[in-house]
């Protein structure tokens, strides 16, 4: 305590916080200090602006947010929406680490799938909804599949970078210990790749969460998204807010759960180096 | 027979829109079991490129490299390969680093325990086997990657300037730990460095090599007691006569197109050799030069 509490003696803030608790959650602390300020003038500007359709009030939002965590038809339609992007994810996986590992290993790969990748990348995720319904129908089919091809770019860009920044040294130091190519791909292409592979992922899941609830708003009747439209149909803007946020903050969940895999997969990146000289 | 024989070693780099750039012309010296040599010669003369060849991750446009009787054609754990950067996986622990070549070979792990054992000991670092490379300090990587490099029991440790990334007052230190090492290990070392000191430090023979395509300008060997007493005379004499080699090494660089081909000693079937990889790499030069450019 008392070594704490003279090393940041200078800040003025922490004269008021027991300094060891606070050096901890000091981000933490300075993010919800923002988060309040833009809820009271939240508070604020619905009272002055009285039109209950633009900007709902603070209050009936929150008491809306708090409601829809024990509200079954909401609960039902975001685990649906959930099921989705998991699972188009998962196809995204599938497909795109593969592909991104083949193409960041072998030139001629590169060479062959970059441009037509390039192109299709290009093609706005939205321009695909109608496409997908002729082939899908309604239903799941589009939404998993729009996840999926907005999903896929990020993981295989992200693989290839990661196989490319792979130290050329690492396979002459592996091979000169004998490795075949096998043991090559399992020992150092994927490892040396995860990082960026996992980066890839947040993306990629990101991505999804957002194309999943456009995707809905057309080609569904189901799903978190349909509730939005449901909402603004009915007039009712506070639940709309509330939903936003809520949707907000389940991408920000599955974020932090990604950066939670990748500290416990990668964890010899976060070792303390070594002290002295 | 000499344990390491290069032979008439040629190799020529090829750029776009550039003439080809001899690197290396009709290379040969003998290296025996036990010896620690150092390749030691001003930046650009071809030193790196030789060892690179030694390991297998390239090949000679001429001649060839023959280890224990065998002809070294691709990388393998009969040559332990230290690099500049010791390349040390960090994803690895140091235990799963230095048994890296033991895990793919499938020994047993009893087999791999022991090894590890002995490795340890003879590095010191005992109690760090669990570490992550980040972890350590610079001079316990280096350790590392020796030892990494030995556990394989190769018959040659190649060594690409070691202590190439290090300042000045931990390289004298390092040098210290690295002859010890070594020493412990009794393997035969080809090591490529630019610093005279260290050469004269560690080896038991320099070769000299000129910065225009890396012809040996001298074979100098060292004949001081370990370990080595850097304040003594002759420790320094034979640094000042290095240096002053590495100097002139320097000076003879020339820059010429064609190949010289009139030569001391050189021996008319590797002269051929040279020629005709020398002709290849020009006609390819010219291919690529007035050809269409792949992108």
């Amino acid at each position: 305590m008392e070594r704490n509490g003279s090393t940041i003696s200078t800040d003025t803030i922490v004269k008021l916080t027991p300094g060891d608790i606070f050096d901890k959650y000091r981000g933490t602390f300075y993010s919800l200090v923002v988060v309040t300020i833009l809820l009271i003038a939240w508070y604020f500007a619905a009272n002055r602006i009285q039109n209950t359709l633009l900007l709902p009030y603070f209050q009936e939002t929150a008491r809306e947010f708090l409601t829809a965590w024990f509200d079954y038809r909401i609960m039902s339609n975001l685990a649906l929406t959930l099921r989705r992007v998991f699972t188009g994810f998962l196809y995204a996986f599938i497909i795109g680490i593969p592909l991104g590992l083949l193409m960041g290993y072998s030139q001629t790969a590169l060479q062959a799938f970059s441009p037509i990748m390039n192109s299709v990348r290009q093609v706005p995720i939205m321009a695909w909804v109608p496409l997908s319904i002729i082939w899908f129908g309604l239903g799941d089919g589009p939404t998993v599949f729009l996840i999926a091809m907005s999903a896929v770019f990020p993981l295989v860009i992200n693989t290839i970078a990661g196989v490319n920044g792979i130290d050329p040294n690492y396979y002459n130091a592996a091979r000169s210990m004998g490795a075949s190519l096998p043991d090559i791909i399992r020992d150092i292409v994927v490892p040396g790749a995860l990082p960026s592979i996992l980066t890839g992922c947040r993306l990629a899941m990101g991505f999804g969460w957002m194309s999943v609830i456009c995707a809905e708003f057309i080609a569904t009747s189901a799903g978190f998204g349909f509730l939005m439209v449901e909402a603004q149909i009915r007039l009712e803007t506070a639940q709309l807010y509330a939903l936003m946020v809520m949707s907000g903050l389940v991408g920000f969940v599955i974020d932090k759960g990604f950066l939670i895999i990748e500290k416990k997969l990668t964890s010899w990146r976060f070792k303390d180096g070594f002290v002295g000289s | 027979m000499a344990l390491l024989e290069v032979e008439g070693i040629s190799k020529i780099f090829t750029q776009r829109k550039k003439p080809p750039h001899i690197v290396l012309e009709n290379m040969s010296f003998t290296v025996e079991r036990g010896q620690y040599v150092s390749l030691l010669g001003p930046s650009g003369c071809g030193k790196t490129t030789l060892l690179t060849m030694m390991g297998g991750f390239l090949t000679p446009d001429a001649g060839e490299i023959i280890l224990a009787g065998n002809k070294v054609e691709k990388p393998g754990p009969d040559r332990g390969f230290v690099f500049q950067n010791y390349a040390l996986f960090p994803w690895m622990t140091v235990k799963e680093n230095i048994l890296y070549s033991l895990q793919v070979k499938k020994l047993s792990k009893q087999e791999q325990n022991k090894r590890l054992h002995e490795l340890l000991e003879i590095s010191h670092l005992f109690g760090s086997e669990n570490k992550y490379p980040v972890q350590l300090s610079g001079g316990m990587q280096q350790r590392v990657a020796v030892v990494r490099a030995l556990a394989s029991r190769p018959e040659i440790l190649l060594l690409d300037e070691p202590l190439g990334a290090v300042d000045f007052q931990m390289r004298e230190l390092l040098q210290e730990e690295l002859a010890a090492l070594v020493e412990g290990a009794k393997t035969t070392v080809v090591m490529v460095t630019h610093d005279v000191n260290e050469s004269v430090y560690l080896s038991d023979r320099v070769i000299v090599m000129s910065a225009d395509r890396g012809q040996i300008v001298k074979d100098v060997y060292i004949d001081l007691d370990r370990p080595r007493d850097r304040q003594s005379e002759d420790f320094k004499a034979y640094v000042s006569e290095l240096t002053e080699l590495v100097r002139q090494a320097f000076r003879e660089k020339n820059v010429e197109l064609q190949p010289d081909f009139v030569q001391k000693d050189v021996n008319d079937n590797m002269q051929t050799n040279f020629t005709n990889a020398y002709n290849r790499m020009s006609s390819r030069y010219t291919n690529v030069s007035h050809g269409r450019v792949a992108k």
